[in-house]
């Protein structure tokens, strides 16, 4: 019994020590950079993890291909090609807009480049943490991610690149509660900043003057202020406002277009060097 | 067989961390059990000389690292718990599953609510019913992860 004391002692001191060095890591991990390494290396080896996680998903995606019937891919197939069709047709008139507006923008002297590079990315795991919204995805340091790297899919604006290790990455969605975007109205122009509540379907636009122009409907899109975020992308659609009469403004509920809870194919867009002030 | 020892300590810990980062259905997150904890609970209960403070926080780290969270704030909360496991353990040893499992949500309470504290420091709202909801799913299942934990333990011979 006489050996027992010595040992839970040695306990306390040993908890007492890690309790404190948790503390100082949270602090440290809150303030600064320099844990970002730690973060990173550690993600590395809970790669493979994230993709044993993901794999029945893919499995059952695999299989679905796989099992679908001759008839069933026939149909796609001609339903694929139409819409190839349809959006060569766009394609070309778009190229013809986008080199008007290039020459236009050069006789401007404006140096903002038009074509976004993109990576195709898809989602590993989406990370449990209730009170967050980060998703994992399967590309990398490797494939060219980098912090601050907007998200998109296929409808509008998904988030940002937060964490990045050399095989995936971590995205912070627009709906996160630290989570902050610029935007403009596409109606009037009035520039505003839609911030995240939290709920995948929700952004809180506040603090805008209760003379501003805004309807229910109107639609979002990233101003490129601040050079985070690409501009012209869209991100949201008013669904409510909220006039508090007893002070001057007024707070405007937007449901993102992305779809942050379903979409499994993401695109990281690599920001313009022309625009980005870092 | 010191290295098939820590083998299979390793692997319960991996699998606790799997089950950790599982996808599941957006309502049904907020009741996920933590996982890891429960199984370090078991390991430092049985062996505490082995598993003690150190993995909680090692473990812990990981943990926070694939939740997103703050380096240390599941590590904080692991160590605590691990700690006054470690005091009770023999205790602990001799009661009825149905004791050990109230005991258990006292601990995940205790882990939540350091958590939610420093969620809270930070200013983010934290959510009611995820407060309660996750240690007491954690109590119902800790009788089924004491039992397979300690059979495998026995099977293992590792004491």
């Amino acid at each position: 019994m006489n050996q027992l004391h010595p040992r839970e002692q040695n306990t306390s001191i040993r908890t007492l020590f890690l309790v404190s060095l948790c503390v100082v890591l949270m602090f440290v991990d809150q303030r600064f950079n320099h844990l970002e390494v730690v973060r990173s290396n550690i993600s590395l080896v809970l790669a493979p993890l994230r993709y044993l996680v993901s794999l029945p998903v893919i499995t059952v995606d695999w299989a679905n291909e796989w099992l679908s019937s001759h008839t069933d891919i026939l149909n796609e197939n001609v339903v694929l090609k139409a819409d190839g069709r349809i959006l060569n047709a766009r394609l070309q008139k778009m190229q013809v807009l986008q080199a008007e507006n290039t020459r236009l923008r050069n006789m401007l002297g404006s140096s903002r480049k038009l074509a976004d590079q993109v990576i195709v990315a898809e989602l590993l795991s989406v990370d449990q943490n209730p009170y967050r919204q980060l998703i994992e995805i399967n590309k990398g340091t490797n494939d060219g991610v980098a912090l601050g790297h907007a998200v998109i899919d296929d409808f509008g604006i998904m988030g940002q690149v937060i964490h990045v290790n050399q095989y995936t990455s971590t995205t912070i969605l627009i709906s996160d509660p630290e989570h902050a975007i610029p935007v403009q109205f596409i109606r009037s122009g009035t520039r505003s900043v839609a911030f995240g509540n939290g709920s995948v379907d929700q952004l809180e636009l506040r603090y805008l003057p209760a003379t501003a122009d805004i309807e229910v409907g109107d639609e979002l899109v990233t101003s490129g202020l601040g050079g985070r975020f690409p501009a012209d992308y869209p991100v949201a659609k008013v669904i409510s406002i909220a006039k508090d009469l007893t002070r001057g403004f007024v707070t405007v509920l937007a449901k993102p277009l992305a779809r942050l809870d379903s979409s499994r194919e993401v695109l990281v867009v690599k920001p313009n060097n022309g625009i980005t002030p870092e | 067989m010191l290295n098939l020892r820590y083998f299979v300590i390793f692997l319960s810990l991996l699998v606790g961390l799997i089950l950790m980062i599982l996808p599941l259905p957006e309502p049904v997150q907020v009741y996920r059990p933590h996982w890891v904890a429960l199984i370090l609970i078991y390991w430092n209960m049985a062996l505490p000389d082995r598993v003690g403070p150190w993995i909680a926080f090692i473990i812990g780290i990981i943990v926070d690292t694939s939740q997103g969270t703050l380096i240390g704030q599941h590590a904080l909360a692991l160590v605590i718990i691990i700690y006054i496991n470690q005091n009770f353990h023999q205790r602990i040893r001799v009661m009825s599953l149905v004791q050990q499992a109230i005991y258990v949500f006292g601990l995940l309470v205790i882990s939540q609510v350091i958590i939610v504290w420093v969620e809270g420091i930070m200013g983010r709202p934290p959510p009611i019913l995820a407060f309660f909801g996750a240690p007491f799913v954690g109590m119902l299942i800790w009788p089924w992860v004491f039992i397979m934990l300690r059979d495998i333990r026995r099977k293992a011979s590792i004491n």
